[in-house]
């Protein structure tokens, strides 16, 4: 049985819609994979250098026993927030004959084999070899390693157990926040000293390999609580990832529709928006990214770099075009037959997303005007990007966007969601990093970055001033494309 | 064989469904028909053990289905697509719900065959993924599913739905034959009164979740019927 379990989970990886469609992002992923696993063993051999380095005047070892209670409370909040237990995909097997106990140890039991727990076991596996078996013997390192991939364990339990508690109780994460924070902040100030207890427990195991093994109990132990609460609520409408069925929200958009048709289109979008959690992010990301400035700006080391300001210029003002935008027409995937049928016309369709973009790039530089504090030349290096963002780049980002769009089911997740992720992410870059260096760069070389900046503006302003003729362009394209990317949307 | 004691459900105050005593002898087929959000499903479910009911309880064979799994082992069910693994073909699901109840390669091939003429060629053999069929393809995967195994109860809901006048015919006949053959205790829900009239002799007319008629299926069942939902 639990061989067919395997063999189901590996082919619901490998067959879905997103693995198959999306090869080129799951290579990228891949890579990505593998490379945080190399980092992870890179860090583990050679940690004890690192920390030699770190604080020549102490031991390493003595150094990592300190500050392992911090790790883990590190590890729990990433925990946290990024693990989870699919308990949904149990859903077809509920009304079959499947012991439900059978079901529920395979998932806790796969979910055991994550990348959390691998990380860990590379990255203290080298140290416990090379460092602490070496001082006091191979028992002891193995007791100490035992010990911390005991602990990573159970924290995985707790978490799991915690978060299916936690969602009736959210405000609990919020005092565990603060109650690590003022434990670590009386550890600097030398009030308490957690490190100092979490180094003589650490000794403590050293001394005693055999106490190792008391975390792999208190995992068993938690092992056991999830799996009594899971066996009496394997309800799927109690365990499916609470479903808010709240009050609606994006009422308040009403004003749009004195703007006409358009203004109703626009209203749509946002509720769209605002109504679903992964486009809500990218507008979240787009407010926390006018931030993006402050690491630049006032740093010296860019003082005379004008070079990276306008990197900075093009993403400030532009980011929810270009996060929100290079998905244009996947967010309406779930109803593009719709959007095909209904009574308005494409240009509208088309243009309304536009002032959209326009409205949400003024916003962004009306606020970015607060940089005038770093010099004035910050306000013109922002203005001139965000003309060159309204006239040119929000074109190219949809016309981009229009090339091979993926579907987006809205009510995924936000995170690590790479639904929707195709060819047209990686041009992405283009609008980003190249098109506003073509004027600018060979000036700004030649000495004169202040013209440079002021003909891209002014490249900007032309394009914006020919706008009509753009979005006719890609009106034309959509038109002519349009079975195609219905087609698209419809095959997933 | 089935026994509903004092069962209600209701969501955030409002009761969806409330039977406080029904009894399903072996053998009945039974029909239960209703407008929508008259709560047939939520009361398939908890027949079933996928909700939780608020008061009361579901009896199998006298035992509390909440309490013990036993009833899964004779029990055959097919709501909605949720009862599929969507990323199997058919095929393989087929074989992983024959394994289930210890088909051998042989049984499967022979019990499979009984459905030749509902499958129409376009379900067995095909490199398909469930997920990939059309809603009544699917549909037919899961009725088919839901006979396996033998079993002595069985629960469809909107079996006729999206299917094509041609299956909804042959599939009378099954569900008429594996009644007659097998005993079987049937629940079925359904909007078509001509079919669930049809193939039910109990059918039982569910209002904003409370029973409000209880009729043997005779001659005027249909027009009884049809007048009701007219009114309503």
């Amino acid at each position: 049985m639990i061989g067919t379990f395997f063999s189901h989970s590996w082919k619901e990886q490998f067959r879905s819609a997103i693995w198959a469609k999306n090869l080129l992002a799951n290579v990228f992923l891949g890579i990505a994979g593998i490379v945080l696993v190399g980092y992870a063993l890179f860090l583990g051999i050679f940690l004890n250098k690192i920390l030699e380095a770190l604080v020549p005047d102490g031991q390493p070892l003595d150094i990592l026993n300190g500050v392992i209670i911090y790790y883990l409370a590190f590890e729990f909040f990433i925990r946290f927030f990024l693990q989870n237990v699919p308990v949904m995909s149990i859903q077809p097997y509920l009304h079959l004959p499947i012991k439900k106990s059978k079901m529920i140890n395979y998932m806790l039991g796969k979910s055991a084999i994550s990348a959390f727990n691998l990380l860990g076991i590379l990255f203290f596996s080298p140290f416990a070899f090379k460092v602490v078996a070496e001082l006091n013997g191979s028992a002891a390192g193995w007791g100490w390693l035992m010990f911390i991939i005991g602990l990573a364990l159970s924290l995985h339990y707790i978490v799991l157990l915690f978060k299916k508690k936690l969602n009736d109780h959210p405000n609990l994460m919020i005092a565990f926040v603060v109650i690590f924070g003022l434990l670590g902040a009386l550890d600097v100030y030398n009030i308490i000293s957690i490190s100092s207890a979490s180094s003589a427990v650490m000794d403590m195991v050293i001394a005693q390999p055999i106490l190792g093994a008391i975390p792999l109990l208190i995992a068993i132990l938690f092992y056991f609580l999830n799996f009594n609460y899971l066996v009496n609520n394997t309800y799927p409408e109690e365990i499916s990832t609470k479903k808010k069925t709240g009050n609606i929200t994006g009422g308040q958009f009403a004003f749009l529709k004195r703007f006409g048709h358009k203004g109703e289109l626009m209203a749509a979008e946002l509720k769209l928006i605002f109504r679903h959690k992964r486009p809500r992010t990218t507008v979240m990301l787009a407010a926390l990214l006018l931030a993006y400035g402050l690491f630049f700006y006032p740093q010296p080391a860019y003082a005379e770099m004008d070079f990276i300001f306008v990197f900075v210029g093009v993403f400030i003002t532009g980011i929810f075009f270009l996060n929100y935008g290079q998905f244009l027409l996947s967010w309406d995937s779930g109803f593009f037959d719709f959007v095909l049928t209904r009574k308005s016309t494409f240009r509208d369709y088309l243009e309304a997303k536009y002032l959209l973009f326009l409205s949400a790039s003024t916003i962004a530089f009306v606020l970015s005007l607060a940089y005038g504090y770093f010099g004035w030349k910050i306000i013109l290096i922002n203005l001139c990007a965000y003309l060159f963002n309204i006239g040119i780049n929000v074109f190219v980002v949809m016309r981009i966007a229009m090339f091979g769009p993926k579907k987006i089911d809205l009510n995924k997740r936000a995170a690590f969601n790479y639904e929707g992720v195709g060819a047209a992410q990686f041009l992405i870059i283009i609008p980003i990093m190249i098109l506003p260096y073509i004027i600018y760069a060979p000036l700004a070389i030649m000495g004169h970055d202040i013209v440079g900046i002021c003909l891209t503006g002014g490249a900007g302003l032309i394009g914006f001033l020919f706008r009509e003729k753009s979005l006719q362009a890609l009106t034309n394209y959509f038109i002519k494309n349009r079975h195609k990317i219905a087609a698209g949307f419809r095959a997933q | 064989m089935i026994d509903v004691k004092e069962l209600s459900k209701s969501y955030s105050g409002v009761t969806v469904v409330n039977i406080p005593d029904l009894s399903i002898p072996k053998g009945e087929s039974f029909g239960l028909v209703g407008n929508n959000g008259a709560g047939k499903t939520t009361f398939f479910r908890m027949i079933l053990d996928l909700v939780r009911p608020t008061t009361g309880t579901v009896t199998s064979k006298e035992i509390d289905v909440a309490k013990d799994e036993g009833w899964k082992t004779y029990t055959g069910s097919f709501l909605d697509e949720s009862f599929l693994i969507d990323y199997l073909t058919p095929d393989e699901y087929f074989e992983f719900l024959g394994s289930l109840h210890g088909y051998s390669a042989g049984d499967l091939k022979e019990f499979l065959s009984g459905f030749e003429s509902l499958f129409n060629e376009e379900i067995i053999g095909k490199k398909k993924y469930i997920r990939d069929l059309s809603k009544g393809n699917q549909k037919k995967v899961g009725i088919v599913g839901a006979l396996m195994g033998t079993p002595e109860v069985i629960l469809l809901d909107e079996p006729f739905a999206n299917l094509d006048p041609t299956t909804q015919i042959r599939l009378k006949d099954v569900l008429w034959e594996w009644s007659a053959k097998n005993h079987l205790t049937m629940f079925i829900s359904s909007h078509d009164l001509s079919h669930v009239t049809e193939v039910c002799e109990r059918i039982v007319l569910l209002e904003k979740g409370e029973i409000k008629q209880d009729i043997q299926t005779g001659d005027s069942t249909l027009k009884d019927l049809e007048e009701y939902f007219a009114a309503y």
